[in-house]
């Protein structure tokens, strides 16, 4: 149980009956000083041990909205809770059941990778026996251990984020923000992280985890949201959200609710025809009929 | 076990990182200041001291030493706070501390902290080395000790204030060459304001280090230009209403938090 809460060690867990989730966001809204409308009344919500896949092009809201989960920005208006307790004050219970692994490597470059665990270890409150143990588990669990002495900004890119994962999870926490960990990193360390980010989640971490990768939310969310324009455009499974805009992929839904449907792989056809309530066999008759006639009169390019 | 809370490990892991960071660069951070005062001792001191009469009835040397070791924890506290938040901002390794649950007036604090230890152990050296060279007398130690402490948090605040805003190297540069250096050059560490001729003489006494200086000063020598009951009074006001203004920007977020 190398990845699991344990509240046991970190003393009496934070309260809260069983099904309080593990994130409650209601009607969250973020205007930045520069009059950009960043989030407009988001609202979500993950179950204790759920995994959230949150998809959405650059700039929808992804990044501002964990930040507001995280202290790290202030919503204008609207309220979240992480297990009951209020995220938006300064609610210690609030902070310690959150462990983020950012998007940008953010690791403190005077520091070794052992000294960036323990420092995590002790901004959370750990005393130094626990760190000490908690940080040893986690340089074995994600082969850290040779690496230990050195300076973070003298790892590789793979190594940092490696270490920005474990730093996330040095304090046990109960809901774990992924934003984009696996954005730039080769194949064999993808598949490295969706195997420890599904351990993570089987041994009851709840995850919010942003991607662009269609595949990977696929692979390894319960539930996936949609997030456009600041909004929450569709949530659901892979499946539900792909019936409910009649198309058959996680990849088309997604075309489909960000206004990109010419994008499809499925054709382009599918898409236009689901957005315009036509057949999409008789929009692809159509189009062939059209090319045809720009092939005869020379107009064609 | 340890017998410390959550909140008080919270708080020694942000002081111990402050510390850590300048502890890994001592050759920058204490070696230099350490070479600087070693440098104006000489040259001060021994070149130019020989031809300078005595000041406050001590010879010029030693006249120059309690506003040298002001100056090494001065400036060491501002450069030590408003580089490391700066330089943390921009990694954006602040993070780190700022989603943990650590409070504003915890972190506000220890960031503080940090550059006042520093500034602490620049000025102990600074004083170990003018002990070895000069004769230097402590003639009122229950002034000194919060003088120097008080002037040590005010910078210390100081450079906390500088680096939340700063969002660039620049910015530190600038406050702290033309308003720090200016502001102690012309604050009387090498020289009495009553030396001086109008309106300098006036002037030097809206200069806020000027009042600094003297209350070190007068913890060493026991002489003194100003009244020193007033001016520490003064300046613990000085000194505690910096540090509220820090805590409302950490408690707000501004410049920390979009």
């Amino acid at each position: 149980m190398v990845f699991a809460p344990d509240p046991a060690e970190d003393g009496p867990p934070p309260t809260g009956p069983a099904d309080v989730p593990a994130l409650q966001a209601t009607d969250v809204a973020k205007r930045y000083p520069t009059g950009v409308e960043a989030l407009r009344g988001v609202s979500l919500r993950i179950e204790a041990g759920g995994f959230l896949g949150l998809l959405g092009p650059n700039g929808a809201g992804k990044s501002t909205l964990i930040s507001c989960i995280t202290g790290l920005a202030r919503p204008t208006a609207g309220s979240i809770e992480v297990f009951g307790h209020d995220a938006l004050g300064h609610d210690p219970e609030a902070r310690i059941a959150v462990g983020l692994a950012p998007q940008d490597i953010n690791l403190d470059w005077f520091l070794t990778v052992e000294e960036t665990l323990d420092f995590h270890g002790g901004y959370f409150g750990m005393p130094k026996r626990e760190r000490r143990a908690r940080t040893e588990e986690l340089l074995e669990a994600f082969s850290l251990t040779d690496k230990r002495d050195q300076r973070t900004r003298t790892l590789s890119g793979g190594m940092k984020r490696r270490v920005v994962l474990a730093r996330a999870l040095m304090h046990r926490p109960r809901l774990l923000i992924l934003d984009e960990p696996t954005a730039g990193v080769d194949v064999e360390l993808r598949l490295e992280l969706w195997h420890a980010v599904q351990q993570i989640n089987a041994e009851g971490t709840a995850i919010l985890l942003t991607t662009h990768y269609l595949e990977e939310a696929e692979q390894l969310c319960d539930r996936i949201a949609f997030i456009d324009g600041g909004r929450i455009v569709g949530e659901g499974t892979s499946a539900e959200l792909a019936a409910a805009h009649g198309v058959e992929t996680l990849e088309d839904a997604y075309l489909s609710l960000v206004g990109r449907h010419e994008l499809s792989r499925q054709g382009g056809i599918l898409g236009a025809a689901t957005a315009a309530g036509l057949d999409p066999e008789e929009l692809r008759r159509a189009r062939a009929a059209g090319a045809r006639d720009e092939a005869a009169d020379g107009t064609g390019r | 076990m340890s017998g410390m809370s959550p909140s008080q490990i919270r708080f020694l892991a942000l002081v111990r990182r402050e510390v850590s960071r300048f502890m890994k660069i001592k050759r920058q951070t204490l070696g230099a200041p350490l070479l600087e005062t070693f440098l104006y001792i000489s040259v001060f001191g021994a070149a130019l001291g020989a031809r300078i009469d005595k000041l406050q009835g001590v010879d010029y040397v030693v006249f120059i030493v309690p506003g040298l070791i002001m100056m090494a924890w001065a400036t060491n506290a501002f450069a030590n706070n408003s580089s490391s938040i700066l330089q943390q901002k921009m990694e954006r390794a602040i993070d780190d501390q700022l989603s943990s649950p650590a409070s504003p007036a915890q972190l506000m604090m220890a960031f503080a902290l940090g550059g006042f230890i520093r500034g602490a152990v620049v000025a102990a050296i600074t004083t170990g080395v003018a002990l070895l060279l000069i004769d230097l007398p402590v003639e009122h130690v229950l002034v000194l000790i919060p003088a120097l402490a008080l002037v040590g948090m005010f910078f210390a605040q100081l450079g906390v204030f500088i680096g939340v805003r700063a969002e660039q190297f620049d910015d530190v540069a600038v406050a702290q060459t033309f308003l720090l250096q200016p502001l102690i050059f012309l604050g009387g560490v090498f020289y009495s304001a009553e030396l001086l001729p109008e309106p300098w003489s006036t002037i030097t006494h809206f200069n806020p280090v000027y009042y600094m200086i003297d209350l070190v000063r007068y913890g060493f020598l026991g002489t003194s230009e100003t009244n020193v009951a007033a001016s520490l009074a003064i300046l613990t006001a000085i000194v505690g209403a910096l540090t509220l203004l820090n805590l409302h920007r950490f408690r707000v977020g501004t410049h920390l938090r979009s």
